[in-house]
């Protein structure tokens, strides 16, 4: 070993926020690029289709969340915040949840909530994240 | 001394510090004046971001997926 430390640069970031930034968005430049590296971080290393979705869900929450999901693939995991509804959803596919079953979800959906009710949207988002691609583990 | 050296020492040094000492503890909520607080009304428009598919392994979204389980929460 020549002792020499293969390092794999990253240039490429996800989606997360395009264009400009929106002056009248809720998030800062500094919070949208946190959680644009935390999606593509996770979703690299776990190879999950990570999303993330604030905004208000149609009631019931929890079939508003379902029917987000039901746009993206069964191996994604959606993370739906609704700031307005004070409520938050995490729903796994049928791949998806063989990986992630429901207690790992659960424990995520507790560090986000800690971090909502102080206010914290994009870190507890950012925690929720690492803690689900933790528990997914790697490909 | 001189009364604009009189007042600049003792008057313009505690104003001086009294304004570095507001701006340490207000100079963030000045940047960012609209934090999110627990209650507080939310009236933009819903943002949702996903990882970009490049960098993803699997295939590309199908578009139809069936929910099988997951967590909710509140607060």
């Amino acid at each position: 070993m020549s002792g020499e430390l293969a390092t794999e640069t990253r240039t490429l970031l996800g989606y997360g926020p395009q264009g400009d930034h929106d002056p009248n968005g809720p998030f800062s430049p500094a919070q949208l690029t946190r959680l644009d590296e935390a999606l593509t971080l996770s979703s690299a290393e776990s190879g999950i289709p990570f999303s993330v979705y604030i905004g208000e869900l149609a009631v019931p929450t929890r079939a508003g969340a379902e029917k987000l999901f039901s746009k993206l693939s069964d191996d994604a995991v959606l993370i739906a915040v609704s700031p307005s509804q004070r409520s938050l959803h995490i729903v796994t596919g049928a791949k998806s949840s063989q990986r992630l079953p429901n207690r790992a979800c659960a424990l995520a959906a507790l560090t986000i909530r800690a971090s909502l009710t102080q206010g914290d949207i994009v870190g507890g988002l950012v925690n929720g994240l690492r803690q689900l691609s933790d528990a997914a583990g790697t490909v | 001394m001189p009364v604009i050296e009189t007042v600049l020492i003792f008057a313009g040094i505690p104003l001086g510090i009294a304004l570095l000492l507001a701006l340490a503890v207000f100079g963030k909520s000045l940047k960012q004046p609209n934090r999110y607080r627990p209650g507080k009304s939310w009236d933009f428009a819903p943002q949702w971001f996903s990882a970009h598919p490049a960098v993803l392994t699997s295939s590309a979204p199908t578009g139809s997926a069936t929910a099988v389980g997951g967590a909710s929460g509140e607060w």
